[in-house]
């Protein structure tokens, strides 16, 4: 049976150049200017499970992300990868979200596109965790406000044949833990944290950039998420008010050491490395 | 006040990240100017382990002890954690930032409507008898610090190896069960089947004195595969950077950073490592490092006490005709 | 508006190429190079992507762009790999007089599976006598009770050894004026009596193949012959002058880019007296120059290729482009190499093989001399009093 799929996508700085992060000493912001923005790289292999989920059985692909109204672009590009449509979830009203408002926040998105739509979603695919915050809370948030089963860090799905009550396919999932895997059997509807070790995603095509001109790229701000619909939003569960944690200092580490150039021959450099290996404490009985 | 540490737990044995947590929320207690320490436990056959738990300071342990509970699900964890808080009321949860407390502590807050910090690097009390927890962000370039001032619990979670244990027991000791529903058809929507380890080449990381790292300067296999034998004779373990795994050399469970392993050897020695911010952050807690680059410019230097400006197949084959057994001709 | 701006999907394919480029040609690139081998794997991902037709309409198959997208790519793709730029460049060579001058029946054939990525094409022109004298071209290809008898050998050709299809033109007859009649062929591998020659061992372009194609009373069918007879001339000319050296200047672009990028990191990493060279301004000026012919080429290449999609002449136009980015690009490599110092000359560092393809990259489609004569004879039209 065809599935209805939900990618979560988010726009992060490049991870490339994260080394180029600055704290600005004043106004106590991070100053990020030049670095470029791009889809956070694991929340492709969320694209890529979507797409082979919809080639196996058929179905739609939605991409939804909650971001500054440029974030458009990426979405593009997820259009341009295969998703059949995009919705951007952007408002001034949203800014400054933790994880709670933003899954609070795509959530209520999810269920916006479901009303439109008239089908409900059975899985929503996010990436395990994003390359800026790194938190990878929001998957199973988001599984909590949805109240669909959660699971983080799968690595790989594969459906079993259909129960016997209804007919709708069970599927085998597996997720990552420390030295090894766990396997689940877990019917829809599920939300996926999916790590990079899932797939490889496909690279864009030209045909693909191409057919994403037309599909549909849908901009929602809070006043279309009217009260009276059954799918308001809470205003007090968005945005940085809405969020439970809140920021205070930030700093750049300082993890400088002050070190000493070793010099001479290697065989004296090696010497010195023993040195100081004996002198902190190793015990240099080579095992055989 | 109440601290609140959720036990790991990986094949019915408390893991190690637990006591780091309760030793570290033993610090917090003496700036709270006391506090309970209090753990949860969650499992089949794991109500022998709760003693251990004492040792590192929890007076209560809130036990939920069933064979349906032997495998971690979010649909039989979350409501038991979740009911656990709203009858007991802690004003600090702490996790493991472990595959299952990854998961499973965020559900909780999220049901809680309360906030959690991610992955911290140190959680402090602040002047207003609240928890600060210092989260990294940007692959650990930004230290942000991150409050709960309006809701509690103040939740937060913590990798392995970031706090030490510190065995302190507890004065006095109890069990509260918890109480576990009997209707669980609802669970059926997922059900953990089972677990498969790979059992892991080489010492763990976390308890290596020498840790022998790797990046992509190793350049090759080849070379890895001696600086997983040096790592061995030395009696240490061998670790590795991202672009060393991207390269197929070694194993993801063997990388330091943020987003693998945070490690504390008394050495740590460095070949062909650049010096990303996201590794140097898994690794400078290491009491010395010595640096193996040809670059003079990587940045790792900066942060190294001991600079070997050198290609590292100058250096790596003494070494090992050091550590090799001699050959008798 | 600007003067020169890419489309919004010209910009996406762009980041598109890049992210395949970087992900499956820049950590292979050298090792192709050094081996002397065409990765034909990456050749059929490149098809999948939509680059082999990216100017062959959808009804074939193709992607349905145009030559500012094609050189985009090629840009892209030589940033990293100028040879396997170069085998993809001379695909499309190929492919063009099919899709200009082929019969339906022809395009139905062989335009799907060439922009699929599935097979390969080339054109082959040139021959002993040189590339230069084009209508003096000697292989002959005599009409037969049915179909055409060919013999003479082709030299100098780029997939010489792994087309699957290949263009080429012979004499057919002379015109009252005893001037060759050239007409154009399609012959694919394994066709009695044609097999390909000696295969070159180049300086630079080593991920594209080139060599010699032979017939020997190699028999071809009446379908082979491609548009009118007598009609080879022309479309020989055409693809050289306009797909050819258009594409010759997208490569050079590319490897511009490459030497820019490549001079910056060193220059950024290099430290010497305590801080990187980047600082000093005999550094400076030398990317600062590396910048100005990169962007000098870009402009006159994609303004040619912009020409070509809007149908207008533009010979003269993409002659410029060959000329300027080819020599600007050995220029660029030669500049790169001297502000790296000693390691310039180390070949774990790309920028010796960018040196290489560079020069190579300059008798490809003409050399630099054959191209001042053509812009110099455009010119001294243009320009009439």
């Amino acid at each position: 049976m065809p599935y209805n799929v939900a990618v979560c996508i988010k726009p992060v700085p490049d991870p490339k150049y994260y080394d180029r992060i600055t704290i600005d000493p004043q106004r106590k912001t991070i100053v990020r200017s030049g670095i470029p923005t791009m889809i956070n790289p694991v929340d492709k292999n969320a694209v890529e499970a979507a797409m082979q989920l919809r080639e196996r059985f058929g179905g739609y692909v939605a991409a939804i992300s909650m971001a500054p109204p440029d974030a458009r672009e990426i979405l593009r590009e997820v259009l341009a990868m295969g998703a059949d449509a995009a919705y951007l979830l952007s408002d001034r009203a949203f800014g400054g979200a933790d994880t709670l408002a933003t899954s609070y926040t795509l959530y209520k998105g999810l269920k916006k596109i479901e009303l439109e739509r008239g089908l409900p979603f059975d899985f929503v695919f996010c990436g395990c965790e994003s390359a800026d915050g790194a938190t990878a809370q929001v998957s199973s948030q988001l599984g909590e406000w949805l109240a669909f089963p959660h699971l983080w860090n799968v690595f790989s799905i594969e459906s079993v044949s259909p129960d016997s009550s209804g007919g709708r396919e069970s599927f085998k999932l597996r997720t990552k833990i420390e030295n090894g895997f766990m396997e689940w059997v877990g019917r829809t509807p599920l939300v996926l944290g999916v790590s990079r070790e899932m797939n490889k995603p496909r690279f864009t095509s030209v045909m693909g950039i191409m057919k994403a001109k037309n599909k549909p790229l849908t901009v929602w701000g809070l006043a279309d998420f009217a009260e009276d619909d059954g799918h308001g939003m809470d205003s007090g569960l968005i945005g940085l008010s809405g969020s439970p944690t809140q920021p205070g200092e930030i700093f750049t580490p300082d993890l400088k050491r002050s070190g000493e150039t070793l010099t001479g021959t290697p065989e004296e450099i090696v010497e010195r490395i023993f040195a100081v290996m004996r002198s902190n404490g190793v015990s240099l009985v080579f095992e055989p | 006040m109440k601290i609140w540490v959720h036990s790991d737990v990986s094949d019915g044995r408390i893991t190690d990240v637990t006591f780091e947590l309760l030793s570290k929320a033993r610090d917090l207690a003496d700036d709270l100017g006391g506090a309970d320490m209090e753990a949860t436990l969650i499992g089949s056959g794991v109500a022998s382990e709760a003693g251990r738990l004492a040792e590192y300071g929890a007076g209560t342990v809130y036990l939920a002890d069933a064979p349906s509970l032997a495998l971690y699900s979010p649909l039989s964890h979350v409501p038991l954690l979740v009911g656990a808080v709203e009858l007991w009321r802690p004003d600090i949860y702490l996790f493991a930032a472990t595959s299952i407390g990854s998961a499973l502590g965020p559900a909780v807050a999220a049901r809680l409507r309360t906030g959690m910090a991610a992955h911290c690097v140190d959680l402090r009390i602040n002047d207003r008898k609240g928890l600060s927890a210092l989260v990294p962000s940007f692959g650990g370039r930004v230290i942000g610090e991150i409050l709960c001032p309006n809701s509690t619990p103040q939740m937060a979670s913590v990798k392995p190896g970031i706090f030490v244990k510190k065995p302190q027991a507890s004065s006095e000791f109890r069990i509260v069960k918890l109480d576990i529903p009997e209707d669980a058809s609802d669970e059926r929507r997922l059900v953990p089947i089972g677990i498969e380890r790979r059992h892991p080449k080489g010492r763990p990381l976390s308890e290596a004195d020498v840790v022998i790292c790797g990046g992509f300067g190793v350049g090759n296999k080849e070379n890895w595969l001696l600086l997983e034998e040096l790592a061995e004779r030395l009696g240490g373990a061998a670790a590795c950077t991202r672009p060393a795994v991207d390269e197929g050399w070694c194993e993801e469970n063997r990388m330091v950073g943020t987003s693998g392993q945070s490690i504390r050897p008394k050495v740590y020695l460095g070949f062909g490592v650049s010096g990303a911010t996201h590794h140097v952050c898994g690794m400078n807690e290491a009491c010395v490092v010595i640096s193996i680059n040809r670059d003079e410019g990587a940045p790792i230097f900066e942060v190294s006490d001991f600079r070997v400006v050198a290609d590292l197949n100058r250096i790596l084959p003494l070494l090992m005709d050091a550590v090799r057994p001699s050959v008798r001709r | 508006m600007h003067f020169f701006e890419f489309s919004e999907e010209q910009k996406m394919l762009r980041k598109a190429i890049r992210e395949f480029v970087e992900s499956e040609v820049a950590p292979l690139a050298s090792e192709w190079d050094e081996k002397d081998v065409c990765p034909g794997d990456v050749f059929k991902k490149l098809g999948e992507l939509g680059v082999n037709g990216i100017f062959v309409p959808e009804r074939y198959g193709g992607a349905g762009l145009g030559h500012v997208e094609r050189a985009i790519c090629l840009e892209e793709i030589s940033r990293h790999s100028a040879g396997l730029g170069m085998t993809i460049m001379t695909h499309h060579l190929g492919i063009y007089p099919i899709l200009q001058y082929g019969s339906d029946e022809q395009k139905d054939n062989y335009l799907p599976y060439l922009c699929s990525g599935a097979k390969i094409c080339g054109l082959a022109v040139t021959e002993p006598g040189g590339g230069s004298d084009f209508s003096g071209q000697k292989t002959l290809a005599e009409k037969a009770d049915t179909g055409w008898i060919v013999n003479g050998r082709k030299c100098f050709i780029t997939n010489s050894h792994n087309a699957d299809v290949t263009v080429f033109t012979a004499k057919t007859g002379e015109d009252e004026k005893g001037r060759n009649k050239l007409s154009a062929f399609i012959v694919e591998r394994g066709a009695k009596g044609f097999e390909p020659g000696r295969k070159e061992h180049k300086l630079g372009l080593r991920a594209s193949v080139t060599g010699d194609l032979v017939f020997a009373d190699a028999k071809l069918s009446d379908a082979a012959l491609l548009g009118k007879e007598g009609g080879g001339s022309r479309i020989g000319m055409e693809g050289i002058s306009e797909i050819g050296r258009g594409g010759m200047s997208a490569i050079a672009v590319g490897i511009l880019r490459g030497c820019l990028e490549e001079a910056i990191k060193f220059a950024n990493e290099r430290i010497v007296y305590g801080k990187p060279i980047a600082k000093l301004q005999a550094i400076q000026f030398e990317i600062a120059k590396i910048r100005t012919s990169y962007e000098a080429a870009r402009l006159l290449t994609y303004y040619a290729a912009s020409l070509k999609d809007a149908a207008l002449p533009c010979a003269n136009e993409v002659a410029t482009a060959k000329l300027y980015s080819t020599e600007a690009s050995v220029e660029a490599a030669k500049r790169t190499m001297d502000l790296m110092g000693g390691y310039g000359v180390i070949n774990e560092y790309a920028v010796g093989r960018f040196l290489r393809d560079a020069l190579t990259s300059i008798p490809s489609g003409g050399t630099s001399h054959i191209h001042q004569i053509v812009i110099a004879g455009g010119t001294l039209k243009d320009f009439q009093a």
